[in-house]
């Protein structure tokens, strides 16, 4: 990663993490479910999710996302090794969760369309290229150990 | 096949586009190569660093054409069929990068409109602009 990349990256950790949490960030995991909804698979059993206000809504989809985003932030604080931080949560994806790595560059494009509306017009093309790569290493960091 | 209310999203989100297809379309393509660096390999027409003017020319014929494809949600194939054409036989756009597209589409929007780009209207315009790129792709073989 580049110098702006980093820079990225840790305003990434920063929105993301438990001290700072944007607020609109949270909504991530949530957009996913109501934009891509094969992704509620993984779901179940965390009640109603049978339209965009219900999924909205789910205090258990939010608490969920919450885990997820913290996790996300945890890693970048790893920006170099990035792989090296995310291996456990790999393993954990594959043997027990059994969730296809192309979720998580879905996820990861939800988190690029959130941050766009919560930064508005500043969000221009090299801001969202520096993003999509953070999201990108995660994506590919989170797949590594799949076997 | 898009649901009434999905085709009433829709309809919303073009109508926030509607009248400003060169400045969208030129702020689509110029996030397209920044991002997504190896989609320029199409554009080689348009140089290595694409200028304003080139953007816009361009940039609107994308938009004017997905403004076709909004008025004709219920007949894509008819209405695309002679730009299926044209990406089977001459553009022969890899598929794989249309997703790319549709994703700086919708940070585009969400950027410009924020509040005003509901989840509900993300959702939709991502099932359209789906349908819309399976129909381009489509008479590739």
């Amino acid at each position: 990663m580049d110098a702006g990349q980093v820079e990225k990256a840790q305003s990434l950790e920063l929105l993301t993490g438990t001290d700072s949490l944007c607020p609109s960030v949270l909504f991530s995991p949530l957009r996913l479910l109501v934009v891509y909804p094969w992704t509620q698979r993984f779901f179940q059993s965390f009640g109603d999710l049978s339209s965009a206000d219900a999924i909205m809504g789910n205090s258990k989809v939010k608490a969920h996302g919450k885990k997820v985003l913290n996790s996300f932030s945890d890693g970048l604080k790893n920006i170099d090794d990035l792989k090296g931080a995310f291996a456990k949560l790999s393993e954990l994806h594959c043997d027990k969760l059994h969730v296809d790595p192309e979720n998580f560059r879905l996820l990861g494009n939800v988190l690029v369309c959130v941050l766009a509306h919560h930064f508005g017009h500043e969000f221009n093309p090299q801001v969202q290229a520096a993003f999509q790569k953070v999201v990108a290493g995660v994506a590919s960091a989170l797949a590594h150990r799949y076997h | 096949m898009l649901s009434a209310q999905e085709r009433a999203h829709v309809a919303q989100v073009w109508d926030l586009i509607a009248g400003h297809e060169a400045a969208f379309g030129a702020e689509l393509l110029l996030r397209l190569f920044t991002v997504y660096p190896s989609t320029k390999t199409y554009f080689k027409h348009l140089g290595v660093c694409p200028d304003e003017a080139q953007l816009l020319t361009h940039g609107q014929r994308v938009l004017e054409a997905v403004g076709v494809a909004v008025q004709h949600t219920d007949h894509l194939r008819a209405a695309l069929s002679p730009l299926a054409d044209l990406h089977a036989q001459v553009l022969r756009v890899d598929p794989a990068n249309f997703p790319q597209l549709i994703q700086c589409f919708h940070v585009m929007l969400a950027s410009h409109l924020q509040g005003e780009f509901t989840v509900q209207m993300q959702a939709a315009w991502d099932k359209f602009l789906t349908e819309v790129a399976v129909v381009l792709t489509e008479k590739y073989r």
